[in-house]
């Protein structure tokens, strides 16, 4: 009590200084007043009585420094003082002082530029209240830890298990046809269904209207309400408060407005933003696995479950009691749960799943940045020790006239805080500029337009990191410089300005900067280019099939509620009538495109090859599929290596048949044929599939990704409601648009199409552009990291010439040729590079390593990106401090000998 | 050689470091009494009536008071305004508040019971403990 309130006294003596020492000063005077007037009544003559005052009030400034130190705060106070005193000094020298801030904020902005990435992926909590103890139930099989889970599943999960507060369950739609008139032609949003509970368990309250009531959950097909999306509500009804109520069609069924989800919730997803949010029960309306029957199949798995784990309820406990009903349901389901197990995860895990690749580019890109941020870090750092040299008088009297060393370290220290705070403004303005750069690439990265958006910002997270790094860089750029500085040898350091005791101690320091410097730059270069190579590989590779003269777009018959036998209909006049249509070369269906929006465009098959020694843990296999027509492997110009490919006399009734690829023949049956073999669907005693053709592999989901097993069946043998159109023109894809509408229009005229562009530019955006940019962005790191490198070389050769500069002089009135002088200056130098050429190369290798584990598994040492960085790298470093060593030989010894 | 000599001055610093803590204690204990006995008082008049009871212990280095009586302000046991001194001159005057006076009361029942402890110790003769 008495100490928080003497504490408070002294925080307002900081204020109120000037006063207090008023104060002081007239209470001494007084003081001194009256005693000497006492000496006077005691018969001292009037010079010896104040003499005697004085005398026995003792030394006036010792107390006052007493006084001062009990009246104020005197680390803060000094601190105060510091401050004012460093920015003083780096005023004087403004040309330094902008080059070391624009160097860090360059550091500082990329590092936290690449972290708000980082940030997104992986740290940013869910927009819910309470987001710590939201987690994630998931599947697993033998070939999957992040499988989806059936609606009967999920009931048994929400009602059997006790560590929860609700278990919520979802499934992406990402196409809905929506429109807000009856009549209107559906326009396509995204959408997501979810259980009853779900706007409840998460804690969001609706911003307007209510969510769904438990109940709305429990009659399929009866309560047809919609939730919107606070984007979608502001765009699609100018936020409309009236919307309640409002009856809008999705699918062809009319749905009630009953609520607005708020502005904080844009959904549980990272890039995905629901524009619709509808129930469960409602599942017959939307786009679920037709061949299966939603609400009863328990091996019809489309829902993600999240649940809230009660308070008091490990992460442990409610993996166990998942667990052990996974196996619950393997013992009563056999036939369709064998296999499985469950598995409880948190946000933190799930956003860091290793079958994700974005995050694996965030932290790749995190890590390069903040080598970027090293490499300025020791450049500013050197420039500071360069700095500090010159002022080594200024110091060594400091140290003179009693300042502790202690003190004077932290006064450099104050500087450079004030150099990497004005810094880290400068970073968090990068910052956002990268920010803003990466949100540029949004139509690159999403080319549909599906409601996502880039989620990268510069949040208070971002800002609290760029504020730690500012603080972490005025370490590392400040200690070392301030340490070795006041260890100054006072005696010299009086004599003049510039010191150097015997010996190379002093600068090894420097020389470790260059080392350090360079072999960071040549790996950050390292690294840039063999992203650029990496992909540029797969480019050169190719993609296996044919990109041009191709018109892609997509159907969704269940948009307009067509039953299996329209869409079937569809799906068979379609093809014949675009045949006819001139300009048609060739027309295909598929389920996914090449290189298809994302993996989950692919279907997954699950089988057992005939005649196949099953591995002992595992009863069936399981690949990527992909469901596709007669037309397919022609349109897409995919050679059929061995066998044959789908004919027109593969009908629906004929026997079942499919098409691998090689990679799944070598795989299975590598030392045989694997034409005429069989597999058998979902299980041993499943339906026989005979494979006829082995079509050669492709890229399937992108470039970069290695090959994978795929098995190609046919549409009319397993008819799909959501397929995508190829037509192969002779001339320009463009030009075939309308006719295609017209077609499409003499089938239903409100058939909407969905992502129309050629494949051409489809193909450009996915694989050119979109890792373009992970390419931009790790070279432009490289860029600046090497430019870092080079000033910071340049600077240490510049700076060693201003130091030798008399002993130059003396060389060339001795008869030294200039020749022998930039031997002299630059040996150090090249020394310095080819270390640190030598450690960026080891770096190098490490990084490759890297970048092969977790993208492109190239394998073995790209030596051509080597032959090509480091061959660079030496050439402009070599310049760096060739530059400076030139100057150096022209210097005139008449003026080298008077300098001082 | 010379590290055992930086050490000793180390040591003196501290001790004398010590010293003057324990006099800053009692001096400002004696402030507080001074003033509860006397009234409000200025600097001078604390100073001199401290000197004329406790003898050498302030006949020296008077300006010691000021950081004390700065000290026992910020803690708020003492109040300051200004005043007219005997001369009519403008004078700094120290007065007793509350607060202070309960520090007084709980510090001269503490010195009365650390006296008393101490009495007894010095009273005790070697048969008593036997």
């Amino acid at each position: 009590m008495k100490t928080l309130r003497r504490f408070f006294a002294r925080l307002g003596g900081l204020a109120t200084k000037q006063a207090q020492e008023e104060r002081l000063k007239e209470e001494i005077a007084e003081h001194i007043a009256l005693q000497t007037e006492e000496n006077l009544r005691a018969g001292l003559p009037p010079v010896e009585a104040r003499r005697q005052a004085m005398l026995k009030f003792g030394g006036v400034e010792a107390m006052k420094q007493d006084y001062r130190a009990a009246r104020g705060l005197p680390m803060i106070e000094d601190f105060l003082q510091d401050l004012r005193f460093s920015i003083r000094s780096l005023n004087r020298t403004p040309g330094l002082t902008a080059f070391v801030v624009m160097t860090l904020a360059l550091g500082i902005g990329i590092t936290s530029g690449t972290f708000s990435m980082v940030d997104a992926m992986i740290f940013r909590p869910y927009p819910v209240p309470h987001p710590g103890n939201v987690v994630t139930l998931v599947g697993t099989t033998h070939d999957s830890g992040f499988d989806d889970f059936s609606y009967r599943e999920y009931l048994d999960i929400r009602d059997k298990t006790k560590s929860y507060d609700g278990v919520i369950a979802n499934t992406t739609i990402e196409e809905v046809g929506f429109s807000a008139e009856p009549n209107a032609t559906p326009r396509i949003r995204g959408g997501m269904m979810v259980s009853g509970n779900y706007f409840r368990v998460l804690g969001v309250e609706p911003r307007l209207g209510r969510s769904f009531r438990d109940d709305e959950d429990q009659v399929p097909g009866r309560d047809a309400v919609v939730v919107l999306g606070p984007d979608f509500w502001r765009r699609e009804f100018a936020s409309d408060p009236g919307v309640l109520g409002r009856t809008v069609r999705l699918n062809g069924k009319n749905f009630t407005v009953i609520g607005v989800a708020p502005e904080t919730f844009p959904g549980m997803m990272i890039f995905y933003h629901p524009d619709l949010y509808m129930p469960l029960a409602m599942a017959s309306v939307f786009s679920t696995d037709p061949q299966k029957n939603f609400f009863e199949d328990r091996d019809d798995r489309e829902l993600a479950l999240r649940a809230r784990l009660k308070a008091g309820t490990t992460l442990r406990l409610a993996q166990n009691e998942l667990a052990v009903l996974a196996q619950n349901f393997e013992r009563e389901y056999p036939k369709v749960s064998h296999g499985r197990g469950a598995a409880v995860h948190t946000q933190f895990q799930m956003r860091t799943r290793s079958d994700d690749v974005n995050w694996k580019f965030g932290v790749i890109f995190n890590v390069l940045a903040l080598s970027v941020l090293l490499v300025a870090c020791t450049n500013v750092a050197g420039l500071l020790l360069s700095r500090a040299r010159a002022r080594t008088r200024e110091i060594a009297v400091r140290l003179a006239i009693g300042s502790g060393r202690f003190r004077l370290i932290r006064l450099l220290l104050t500087e450079s805080l004030i150099l990497a705070l004005l810094g880290g403004l400068g970073g968090a303005a990068v910052g956002y500029g990268v920010t803003m750069w990466f949100q540029s690439k949004q139509n690159i990265v999403f080319m549909t337009d599906l409601p996502a958006a880039i989620p990268f910002q510069m949040n208070t997270r971002v800002l609290m990191a760029c504020l730690a790094l500012s603080f972490l860089s005025a370490f590392a750029c400040g200690l070392a410089p301030a340490l070795q500085s006041t260890r100054t040898d006072l005696l010299n350091g009086l004599k003049s300005a510039e010191v150097d005791r015997p010996g190379r101690k002093r600068l090894w320091g420097r020389n470790a900067l260059v080392v350090a410097q360079v072999s960071t730059s040549l790996m950050l270069l390292t690294a840039s280019f063999l992203m650029f190579r990496g992909f540029q590989r797969t480019l050169i590779e190719g993609t296996g099939f044919a990109k041009d003269h191709l018109l892609m777009t997509s159907f969704d018959p269940r948009l307009m509620q067509y039953n299996a036998a329209q869409t079937k209909q569809f799906y068979k006049l379609l093809p014949e009538r675009l045949r006819q249509a001139s300009g048609v070369e060739s027309v295909a269906l598929m389920q996914s495109v090449p290189l298809g929006l994302d993996e989950f465009d692919l279907g997954n098959v699950t089988f057992v090859p005939e005649g196949f020694q099953m591995p002992r843990d595992s009863e069936t296999f399981s690949s990527a599929l992909n469901m596709v027509d007669e037309g397919y492997f022609e349109t897409m110009k995919i050679p059929i290596l061995h066998g044959r490919g789908f004919r027109e006399s593969d009908t629906a009734d004929a026997p079942l048949v499919a098409v691998v690829n090689e990679h799944f023949a070598r795989h299975y049956w590598p030392n045989s044929d694997a034409v005429g073999k069989h597999i058998r669907l979902d299980s041993a005693a499943g339906t026989q599939v005979e494979i006829v053709g082995i079509s050669q592999s492709v890229k399937y989901v992108n470039t970069f990704a290695p090959p994978t097993d795929l098995v190609h069946m046919l549409l009319v043998q397993h008819p799909m409601a959501r397929m995508a159109l190829m037509v192969r023109s002779s001339g320009d894809p463009l030009e075939m648009v309308q006719p295609l509408k017209d077609v499409v229009r003499t089938l239903d005229v409100n058939m909407p199409m969905l992502h129309t562009m050629t494949y051409e530019d489809y193909y450009l955006n996915k694989a050119v552009k979109g890792p373009g940019i992970a390419t931009e962005l790790a070279s432009s790191m490289g860029i600046a990291g090497l430019l870092l490198a080079i000033a910071g070389l340049y600077g240490v050769v510049t700076f060693n010439v201003s130091r030798r500069t008399r002993e130059i002089g003396i060389r060339i009135a001795l008869g030294a040729k200039s020749s022998d002088v930039v031997r002299l200056v630059m040996g150090k130098g090249l020394v310095l590079v080819a270390t640190g050429t030598g450690i960026g190369l080891a770096m190098g290798f490490g990084v490759e390593r890297l970048i092969n584990s977790m993208l492109f598994n190239a394998g073995g040492v790209d030596v051509v990106a080597y032959a090509v960085v480091v061959p660079s790298l030496l050439l402009v470093t070599i310049l760096a401090a060739y530059v400076p060593a030139r100057r150096a030989s022209r210097i005139a010894p008449t003026q080298a000998l008077r300098y001082e | 050689m010379l590290s055992v000599g930086n050490q000793n001055e180390g040591e003196t610093l501290i001790l004398m470091k010590q010293k003057a803590e324990v006099l800053q204690g009692t001096l400002a204990l004696m402030v507080l009494k001074t003033l509860d006995v006397l009234g409000p008082l200025h600097g001078y008049g604390i100073a001199r009536r401290i000197e004329q009871i406790s003898g050498d212990l302030l006949a020296v280095n008077q300006g010691t008071l000021y950081p004390v009586l700065l000290k026992l302000e910020q803690e708020g046991a003492i109040a300051s305004e200004w005043g007219a001194s005997e001369n009519n001159r403008r004078a700094r005057f120290y007065r007793l508040t509350r607060e202070g006076r309960k520090q007084l009361e709980a510090e001269t029942k503490d010195w009365e019971q650390t006296q008393a402890i101490i009495g007894r110790f010095f009273e005790v003769k070697a048969e008593d403990l036997s």
